[in-house]
């Protein structure tokens, strides 16, 4: 099964600024904008990147929801890409 | 005119993160992912000491690069979900744009991209039966940019990135790399202009993956010595699955330049593990 939508979510987390700024805003909202199953939406909640792994999302691309989490909001790895 | 230079060297973003806070951070993110935590994390005397080792290897790099006077670098790069993303993954992608952007932190990276060559290695492809994908617009990234920094600061010739799918699977043979290599170099002995050629990656690192933090440095210490003896062409019956399993899938970059070098000697390799994700290395062949 394609986890295309569920992918695509995570790569707007980093790459479009207003996807970040509005999901930290309101996830709920911006996870309505994209195609994705209930065991999607859970685990993009969870914040757990390995739980987007088990999904079949690409390892580089779960690391995206850390950008979420406000330990790691400003790390340098978003400021480079 | 045949190739006047020959590079690889890695591009690990650490490389060029400033060593301190901003190297902290970096790992306390790349940590965070390992399910055994943080090994090694180096100290700061560490980090500015690996910072220092590349810097002057990758100063040796530039030398050479500067003495052959290239009026081109031809740069060979994986994205990272920058440019490609699951609607279009191209296995070999060249750029056909007129100038070329990227940042890194507080660095700005803007060069002139050498589009006549891109085409010319496009048409050379299809008339070889490599059917190359070609765009007019990439963004630069870090896959570039960390080992631009160094080795062409001052946009002085214009670059041609060329991007190799390393990154998700499926990914070309190291064979078909070498391959492409060999049709730059045909390209390069039928131009009059002095070309020069760099690949990005490696060596040994596992970025997305459980295993980040590994580092195969017998594999990486095997690979430089081959470079040296000048018998870089045995790789192509390595498995993509080989480089897999060693975290050198982005040694497929190198195998462009590889096959573009064919039996030339490595004249200089410098080697120096990370302690946090990445071996890195740095090649040059001196013509």
């Amino acid at each position: 099964m394609s986890c295309y939508h569920l992918s695509r979510l995570l790569f707007n987390l980093k790459m479009d600024e207003a996807c970040f700024e509005k999901s930290l805003q309101d996830f709920e909202a911006v996870m309505n904008e994209y195609d994705l199953t209930t065991e999607e939406r859970d685990a993009l909640k969870s914040g757990d990147p390995r739980k987007l792994r088990q999904l079949g999302v690409h390892g580089m691309l779960c690391l995206y929801i850390k950008r979420l989490q406000p330990e790691f909001r400003d790390n340098i790895y978003w400021k480079q890409k | 005119m045949p190739l006047v230079a020959a590079l690889a060297a890695s591009h690990a973003p650490n490389i060029l993160l400033e060593p301190g806070a901003e190297w902290e951070d970096f790992m306390n993110l790349h940590h965070s992912m390992a399910p055994r935590g943080s090994g090694n994390r180096p100290t700061l005397n560490q980090q500015k000491k690996l910072r220092a080792d590349a810097e002057a290897a990758l100063g040796v790099l530039r030398a050479d690069l500067d003495q052959a006077k290239p009026d081109v670098l031809i740069v060979v790069a994986n994205d990272q979900f920058v440019n490609f993303f699951w609607n279009n993954i191209p296995t070999f992608f060249v750029t056909i744009a007129d100038e070329v952007n990227g940042q890194f932190t507080r660095h700005k990276f803007r060069y002139r991209n050498h589009k006549e060559l891109g085409k010319t290695i496009v048409r050379a492809g299809m008339h070889k039966g490599i059917d190359f994908s070609y765009g007019e617009h990439i963004e630069l990234q870090h896959t570039q940019t960390v080992p631009l920094y160094f080795l062409l600061p001052e946009p002085k010739i214009p670059i041609l990135p060329i991007y190799v799918n390393t990154w998700v699977d499926p990914s070309p043979s190291p064979r078909r790399c070498y391959q492409v290599g060999e049709l730059v170099r045909e390209v390069a002995d039928n131009s009059s202009e002095r070309i020069a050629i760099l690949a990005t990656g490696g060596l040994s690192h596992f970025p997305g993956s459980p295993r980040i933090g590994e580092i195969d440095e017998a594999f990486d210490h095997e690979l430089l010595a081959v470079m040296r003896d000048g018998k870089g062409k045995s790789f192509v019956d390595y498995s993509g699955d080989d480089l897999l399993q060693a975290g050198d899938t982005e040694f497929l970059n190198w195998m462009v330049v590889i096959g573009a070098v064919g039996d030339a000697k490595a004249t200089y390799t410098a080697y120096m593990p990370d302690f946090v994700a990445t071996g890195w290395g740095f090649v040059s062949w001196r013509f």
